[in-house]
C-alpha cells in the first residue's frame, strides 16, 4: 500500500504561507507587469511625450503667447504633451489584458488565481497605481520644463494659480482612467490590435469628429464622449470652451469607465480561458 | 484525487467532451489516452476551472478547483498550449507564479534545477525550443510541490532523453503517493508510463481500466493453425466450442492456447504444419478501439489529384 501524500500544502513547500492573500495576487501582477520590456518602454514614452512635448510647445510658443496677439491662455499649454501621453496609457491598459490572451498566459494566471475578481482587481490596481504616479510626475516635469520658457517671457504660471495643481493631479487621474478604459476594452475584445484600435479611435477620432455633429444633441454627445469628458481635469484652462467643467467631466468619465469595466468583468467572469 | 461526474462540454454545435465520469486515484500514474481531438485537453482545462463544463462537474481533492485556497500547492498543471509570455525570462515567469501562491523564492531555483533549466533561467522564453518550453511548464507544475499533478502531452517536443526523464518523473511522483494524470495520443508512450488507463474517443470514455486489464481485454491474441487438412481441423476445433476464423489456408483460433490446440489436433490424428501464438500490439489494440472515433483520419489521395500533379 502506497502512502498517500497528505493534502496539507504547507508540508511540501517549507516556508509557504497557508493562504495566499489579495496582497499576493497584487504582488504577482506587479511582477508580471514589470517583467516585460513593453511596460518600461511605454512608461518611458509616456514621460518623454508628456513632459517633453509640453516643454517643447512652451519653448516655441512662449514669445507668441507673451506678445498679446495670442488668443489662448498660457495655462492651456502647460499640460499639452498629455494629449500624446494618452496613447501610451491606452497601450498599457490594453496590453495588461490582451497580452495574456495573445500568449495563452491567461491560463497560467487563472490557474494560479482562480478567483477572477481578484485577478481583475489586482490588474486594475497595478495599472491605476502606475499611471497615476507616471501621470502626476510627467505633468510636474512638463510644468517645470515648460514654465521655465514661459517665465523667461514673463508669463510664468504659479502652482497656486487657478487649476494648475488640479491639472497636475488630474493628469494622473485621467491617464489612470484611460488605462482602465483600455483594459475594459481589452477584456471585451481580447485581441491587442483590435482593442487598441478601438481605444485610439474612440479617444482621438470619434472624440474630435463628434464636435462636428449638428445641434445641441450633437454637442452633448461630443461633451460626453470619454476622452472629451475626462481630459478637462488635466488642463488648467482647456483649449476647447465647449467641454464640461473639469470635475463634472471627470465624474462622467469615471462613470463611463466603471460601466465599461463592469461589462468587461461580466464577460470575463464566466468565459472559457 | 480527481473526480469527474457526467462531465460534458460543447463548443457551439461541437460536442468536445461527452458525459465523462472517472476517478483519478493517488499513488499511480493514470494515462489519459485518445486520438487528437478526443477531448483530453478540454477535459483538463475543465479540471483546472479554466473552461466551464456545459454539464456535469469535476472536483480536485473533494472541491472544485476554483475553491482551492492555494491552487498551485494543491494541483500542478502543464497545459497543452504554451502559457508563457515570450518576453519574460524563465525565472521571472516562476517568480510571479510563486508570489501568487505564497511560495518562497528558494523553491524557484529548486525547480529550475530539477528540470535542467538553471543555465538558461535568465533568458527570455521566446528563445526557448519547444522542449525547453515543456521543461519550464513542468517546472511550473512542480513549483508548489502539489499532491495532484496534471500533465497534458508532456513529451511533446522533447528529445528521447527528455521523454525518458518525463516518464521517470511521472512514475516517481506517483511513487510518492501523488495523483498523476498524464495525457497522450500515443499508446506506446502510455504503455511504459501508466498503471491505469482512461481511453477517450470523440469525447466519450472507451475504456477505464488498469493497464493489465487493457492488455488482456484489447490486445487480442489468436493461434494461427495451418494443416494439410484444414477443413477437418476447423470442424474439430469448432466442435470443441472454440472460435475459428478461416482465412484461406490459415485458421485463426481463439479460446485455447497453442499447447491445448496442438494436443487436440494431435489427439485426433491430424497433421499440423504451423501452430503460432499471434498477439496484436497495444498500438493496434488502441487503434482498433478508437477506429470509429478518430476525428482526423487520413485518406489515400484520390487518383485524379495525383494525376494532375
Ligand atoms: N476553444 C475551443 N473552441 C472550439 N472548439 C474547440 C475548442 N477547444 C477544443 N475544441 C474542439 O474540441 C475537440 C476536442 O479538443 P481537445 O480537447 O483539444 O482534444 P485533444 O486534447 O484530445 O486533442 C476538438 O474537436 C477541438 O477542435
Ligand atoms: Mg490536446
Amino acid at each position: 500500500m502506497i502512502d498517500t501524500v497528505a493534502l496539507n500544502p504547507d508540508r511540501h513547500v517549507p516556508g509557504a504561507r497557508r493562504h495566499p492573500r489579495a496582497a499576493d495576487t497584487l504582488h504577482a501582477e506587479w511582477l508580471k507587469f514589470w517583467s516585460v520590456r513593453s511596460t518600461g518602454w511605454s512608461t518611458a514614452m509616456l514621460f518623454v511625450l508628456g513632459a517633453g512635448l509640453t516643454t517643447l510647445v512652451c519653448a516655441t510658443s512662449a514669445a507668441w503667447l507673451a506678445s498679446g496677439e495670442a488668443d489662448e491662455s498660457p495655462a492651456s499649454f502647460i499640460t499639452w504633451g498629455l494629449f500624446f501621453a494618452q496613447i501610451t496609457a491606452l497601450a498599457l491598459g490594453t496590453l495588461i489584458v490582451t497580452s495574456e490572451y495573445g500568449t495563452g498566459m491567461i491560463r497560467a494566471t487563472l490557474s494560479a488565481t482562480p478567483r477572477r475578481g481578484a485577478v481583475l482587481a489586482a490588474k486594475a490596481a497595478v495599472l491605476t497605481g502606475t499611471l497615476l504616479v507616471a501621470g502626476v510626475v510627467t505633468a510636474f516635469a512638463g510644468y517645470l520644463g515648460g514654465n521655465w520658457f514661459l517665465d523667461r517671457e514673463g508669463i510664468g504660471i504659479a502652482l497656486s494659480d487657478d487649476g494648475v495643481l488640479r491639472s497636475m493631479l488630474g493628469s494622473g487621474l485621467y491617464l489612470a482612467g484611460l488605462g482602465l478604459f483600455a483594459m475594459a476594452i481589452g477584456l471585451l475584445v481580447r485581441h491587442t490590435a483590435a482593442a487598441l484600435s478601438i481605444g485610439l479611435a474612440l479617444v482621438f477620432v470619434v472624440g474630435n469628429m463628434a464636435f462636428l455633429l449638428p445641434g445641441t444633441w450633437g454637442e452633448w454627445v461630443a461633451k460626453l464622449l470619454p476622452g472629451n469628458a475626462g481630459s478637462g481635469v488635466a488642463t488648467p484652462v482647456s483649449f476647447n470652451p465647449e467641454l464640461l467643467a473639469p470635475w463634472t467631466g471627470f465624474a462622467v468619465f469615471t462613470a463611463e469607465v466603471a460601466a465599461l469595466l463592469l461589462a468587461g468583468w461580466l464577460v470575463f467572469r464566466h468565459r472559457d480561458a | 484525487m480527481i473526480v469527474a461526474r457526467g462531465l460534458t462540454k460543447t463548443f457551439g454545435p461541437k460536442l468536445a467532451v461527452d458525459d465523462l465520469s472517472f476517478t483519478v486515484e493517488p499513488g499511480r500514474v493514470t494515462g489519459f489516452l485518445g486520438p487528437n481531438g478526443a477531448g483530453k485537453s478540454t477535459t483538463m482545462r475543465m479540471v483546472l476551472g479554466l473552461d466551464r463544463p456545459t454539464a456535469g462537474s469535476v472536483t480536485v481533492n473533494g472541491h472544485s478547483y476554483a475553491d482551492s485556497a492555494a491552487p498551485l500547492r494543491e494541483v500542478g498543471a502543464l497545459l497543452e498550449a504554451r502559457a508563457l509570455h515570450p518576453g519574460r525570462t524563465a525565472r521571472n515567469h516562476l517568480r510571479w507564479l510563486a508570489a501568487s501562491n505564497g511560495i518562497p523564492r528558494t523553491r524557484i531555483d529548486e525547480v529550475l534545477d530539477l528540470v535542467g533549466l538553471d543555465a538558461v533561467a535568465d533568458q527570455r522564453v521566446g528563445r526557448f525550443s519547444l522542449g525547453m518550453g515543456q521543461r519550464l511548464g513542468i517546472a511550473v507544475a512542480l513549483l508548489g510541490e502539489p499532491p495532484v499533478v496534471v500533465l497534458d502531452e508532456p513529451v511533446n517536443g522533447l528529445d528521447p532523453e527528455g521523454i525518458r526523464w518525463v516518464r521517470t518523473l511521472a512514475r516517481e511522483l506517483a511513487g510518492q503517493g501523488r495523483t498523476v494524470l498524464v495525457s497522450s495520443h500515443l499508446m506506446s508512450e502510455m504503455a511504459l508510463t501508466a498503471d491505469h488507463l482512461l481511453v477517450v474517443g470523440r469525447g466519450r470514455m472507451l475504456a477505464d481500466c488498469s493497464m493489465a486489464e487493457f492488455i488482456a481485454d484489447h490486445a487480442a491474441s489468436h493461434v494461427r493453425v495451418r494443416s494439410p487438412r484444414t477443413g477437418d481441423v476447423e470442424a474439430l476445433l469448432r466442435g470443441r466450442g472454440l472460435e475459428v476464423d478461416r482465412q484461406g489456408a490459415e485458421l485463426r483460433v481463439q479460446g485455447l492456447d497453442a499447447a491445448g490446440i496442438g494436443e487436440l489436433v494431435g489427439g485426433a490424428g491430424l497433421l499440423l504444419h504451423e501452430l503460432t501464438l499471434v498477439q496484436s500490439s497495444l498500438e493496434e489494440a488502441f487503434m482498433t478501439l478508437t477506429a470509429d472515433s478518430v476525428e482526423y483520419s487520413t485518406h489515400p489521395a484520390p487518383q485524379e489529384a495525383q494525376a494532375t500533379r
